[in-house]
């Protein structure tokens, strides 16, 4: 029976739900169970190695590194039917990353030889730690080198199907190993390399390699004599792939040895070097080779494969596990440089604009919190011409200007805004003063429709040209609103018009019939009601940051309600932008539509109690937000 | 009879097996076991089942587990039919108590035994131990009760908390305490696995109190 709960866990934890009864009973019977209090250390990066594969059966733990200066980078937390322990199981050496537990956690421990065995025999398997782990890891190297910056590669199957012989570059630069020290330096310091193989000359078969390092180490450093043979100073333990290996196989090799570079032989001989960044760019989806590939485009033609691409990361970024707002900032990053290369192109055929203009973006996009493609919602801001003629000039530019973007996103596929929020439309296509005009009046009088626009624009991002007319259209907007209760009175209002679907007895109230009976919209009475309350909290409190998760902790210290709750609520928007992630991404992956509707009987127990757990969250924030701004109550607290 | 020799052995190569009190108490190996039985008249009543599982240092087993029913001798009190759900014809078909008895033995090994006011569960045992080899059990013993109320005295934010509660100290008062999942159906085997998280739990708090080798452990801990 104890078993047999294991094994039920086992079912629903990735993955080992795709091993067949016989190996799952056979892992189970050899589990044993560990509880860490919390706050203990189960793993200390450079530590022993773990023997085991950690499963955790119930709490959390915080997966990270120290750097050598001392800085922590957090590369993951990791929450129930999630494992670690994986690297330095495989690697054997040493624990690679400190990992905490950061609540009282029961884990179910795999022994490492089952674990081994697995990875041999079961390509799913081997597959999914793969993605889940040993990319990120790889990744942190980038990310140390990118200054912390976040950054995914993609693993995909092409690391299953691509042999090494495909992908490695063949102009090695060896020396023979009886050259000195002497020659073998110059040909490294003609070929600016940082390291070099030598090979015995008669049949190419390398027999060391000699980095920067040694020559600094074992001769400069100990004064040795530079026509000694280079052999003296080499180091002889090559490691190795065969050209007949999948790239996941050294891939792997890098990650047991710790290296970045690779010799590749072909039946005893040297057949070329393959380095983990030739694994990254063979995938070819990596963000950081998109972001190339929008880079060097020279018309909006050539951009239209690379804005394709942007789906396979959202669908890489998911499968890897990536946290929902990691995958938004992505997102958003590859976005921005792809209206920002459009924008330049589009100049470029016009010729310079007239005045400094600024694109803006709002809605999702103008939050930072864009995942699946999206609808156009975009605006010109443009400098107040000084003369009539300047005015009909700029008019006339920006408005050819914006239609060229707007044919431009479509091409790339994003569909045209059915409310034609978009530059295109003169409405929106505008001067600073005008835009000025435009949120005094919205503000002063609110009706319906100027809440509505208030709703979608007060979420405005500079995309791309001079940033300082959105900022000072901030700041006017942050002035104008102050003591403005019966418009943030109004804001309010619609945001109470969806309220968390739960019921009296705290049970999920669902839709009642039509198509989507039983289900309930995780986007407007969910997701929308965060990013409401931080809406609607950051313009009364002057916060300009325009991210969901921005606001909220910008607001932390500022908002009563926040200072309660913020911590909570940041964890509850980043659970349910995850689930209607997962949702979507679920729907796309089945040629569906992707919608917003979540039934939660398709959920887990675990899911559909955190799921239940966030609404009451939101009930509160929605109690205390219709007590709060009744109308002559704002500004009370 | 050959059997019972090589029992005898065993029960006596625990005292030359068992390892060295000074271990640290992660260190040591475990048998966490609960029995059921007819009734709590050792005179009169007998065990029903056995469940036991292994525990390495604070690691438990999953695997390694034990669990028995048992042949009885003596009637099977109505009571206990209800609690337990077991049937008179269920068991008759199961092997008699010497059997599982010099199992358990094995099962055991030079391992410390604990159990939730194990003095019970070892009465009973120890009892048929005697009455099929003539001998006394030689493993150490340690009760989680015993453990769990030696905490409670001794350590000050623990008596804050939870001085308040009751005073009711069965298994499923300590697993509701230290927040040990219980499900519904109980056997001996479910409510020794509860037994063996509760200890886990007890053995994260005891370094905490200065408790670190199986001498301290035992110190406190004797039923």
């Amino acid at each position: 029976m104890i078993i047999e709960d294991v094994i039920g866990f086992l079912k629903k934890a990735q993955p080992f739900q795709s091993l067949d009864e016989i190996t799952l009973r056979n892992l189970a019977t050899n589990v044993s169970m560990e509880l860490h209090p919390r706050g203990s250390l189960i793993l200390q990066q450079d530590g022993p190695p773990s023997d085991y594969l950690r499963i955790i059966k119930k709490g959390s733990v915080k997966v990270f590194m120290k750097t050598g200066d001392g800085d922590e980078i957090i590369i993951d937390y990791r929450g129930e039917g999630e494992s670690f322990g994986m690297l330095s199981l495989v690697g054997g050496d040493k624990s690679r990353a400190n990992v905490i537990a950061t609540e009282d956690t029961i884990c179910y421990l795999l022994k490492k030889d089952f674990i081994i065995k697995l990875l041999d025999t079961n390509a799913a398997f081997t597959e999914f730690f793969l993605k889940s782990y040993f990319n990120k890891f790889i990744d942190k190297t980038y990310v140390e080198m990118r200054n912390k910056s976040v950054l995914f590669s993609g693993g995909d199957k092409v690391l299953f199907t691509t042999m090494l012989s495909e992908l490695i570059s063949r102009d090695v630069v060896t020396a023979p190993q009886d050259a000195t020290i002497k020659e073998v330096a110059e040909v490294m310091s003609r070929s600016s390399i940082s390291s070099l193989v030598l090979v015995d000359p008669e049949g190419n078969v390398p027999v060391g390699i000699v980095t920067d390092r040694d020559l600094r180490d074992k001769v400069v450093a100990k004064a040795r004599n530079v026509n000694d043979p280079i052999s003296t100073i080499m180091s002889v333990s090559l490691i190795k792939a065969d050209a007949h290996d999948y790239c996941f196989e050294a891939l792997l090799k890098m990650i047991r040895y710790n290296i970045h570079h690779l010799l590749v032989v072909d039946r005893g001989k040297l057949a070329g070097v393959v380095t983990n960044h030739d694994l990254m760019m063979l995938q070819g989806i990596s963000p950081l080779s998109i972001s190339r590939e929008i880079e060097i485009q020279k018309s909006i033609e050539g951009l239209i494969p690379a804005s394709k691409k942007i789906n396979k990361i959202i669908d890489l970024l998911v499968k890897e596990g990536a946290k929902a707002s990691n995958v938004t900032r992505v997102i958003t990053e590859i976005n921005d440089r792809l209206v920002r290369r459009m924008l330049e192109i589009t100049e470029m055929k016009l010729g310079p604009p007239p005045v400094p203009y600024c694109w803006i973006a709002f809605g999702s996009e103008g939050r930072s919190e864009q995942t699946f493609r999206t609808d156009q919602d975009n605006a010109i801001i443009y400098d107040d011409p000084k003369t009539d003629e300047e005015r009909e000039k700029a008019k006339s530019y920006f408005l050819n200007f914006a239609l060229d973007m707007k044919d431009a996103l479509i091409k790339c596929g994003f569909p045209p805004c059915p409310a034609n929020y978009m530059a295109s439309n003169p409405r929106w296509c505008q001067p600073l003063s005008v835009w000025k005009d435009y949120f005094a009046k919205w503000i002063e009088h609110p009706t319906p429709e100027a809440v509505l626009f208030s709703l979608i624009f007060f979420d405005f991002r500079p995309i791309s040209g001079n940033a300082i007319l959105a900022h000072k259209l901030r700041s006017y907007l942050g002035h104008i609103l102050k003591g403005q209760n019966i418009f943030l009175a109004s804001m309010a209002g619609a945001l109470l018009k969806n309220r968390p679907p739960l019921g009296f007895f705290g049970t999920f109230v669902l839709q009642k019939k039509g198509e989507h009976k039983d289900e309930l919209n995780i986007k407007e009475n969910g997701i929308g009601i965060i990013v409401g309350a931080a809406r609607l909290f950051a313009l009364e409190k002057g916060v300009a940051s325009t991210s969901t998760l921005e606001r909220l902790r910008d607001l932390k210290d500022k908002h009563p309600v926040l200072t309660e709750l913020g911590e909570e609520l940041e964890q509850v928007f980043e659970f349910l932008m995850s689930l209607r992630l997962h949702h979507q991404f679920d729907q796309i992956s089945r040629g569906i539509e992707p919608d917003n509707y979540i039934n939660p009987d398709d959920l887990g127990a675990l899911e559909r109690n955190t799921l239940k757990e966030s609404f009451k969250l939101l009930s509160r924030i929605y109690d205390s937000i219709s007590e709060e701004y009744k109308p002559g109550m704002v500004g009370q607290l | 009879m050959r059997a019972l020799e090589v029992c005898r052995e065993k029960v006596t190569s625990v005292l030359s097996g068992r390892s060295s009190i000074d271990i640290p108490i992660d260190k040591a190996a475990y048998v966490v076991l609960d029995t059921e039985l007819t009734g709590l008249d050792i005179k009169k009543d007998s065990i029903i089942s056995i469940g036991a599982v292994k525990m390495h240092g604070r690691s438990i087993d999953l695997g390694s587990s034990f669990y028995r029913l048992v042949n009885p001798s003596a009637e099977l009190r109505h009571e206990s039919i209800v609690i337990h759900g077991i049937t008179p014809s269920e068991l008759a078909e199961k092997p008699p108590i010497g059997e599982v008895i010099s199992e358990l033995i094995d099962f055991c090994g030079g391992d410390v035994i604990v159990g939730h006011f194990a003095a019970i569960d070892l009465g009973f045992i120890g009892r048929e131990v005697r009455a099929l080899l003539n001998m006394r059990l030689q493993n150490r013993v340690l009760d989680t009760q015993r453990i769990h109320e030696w905490i409670k005295m001794n350590n000050g934010s623990f008596s804050r908390h939870y001085a308040v509660r009751s005073e009711d100290q069965s298994l499923f008062a300590l697993a509701r305490e230290y927040h040990v999942p219980v499900s519904e159906g109980h056997n001996a085997l479910s409510d020794a696995f509860i037994t063996a998280q509760v200890f886990q739990r007890l053995l994260s708090i005891l370094p905490g109190l200065g408790l670190f080798t199986l001498k301290d452990l035992l110190r406190i801990g004797k039923p």
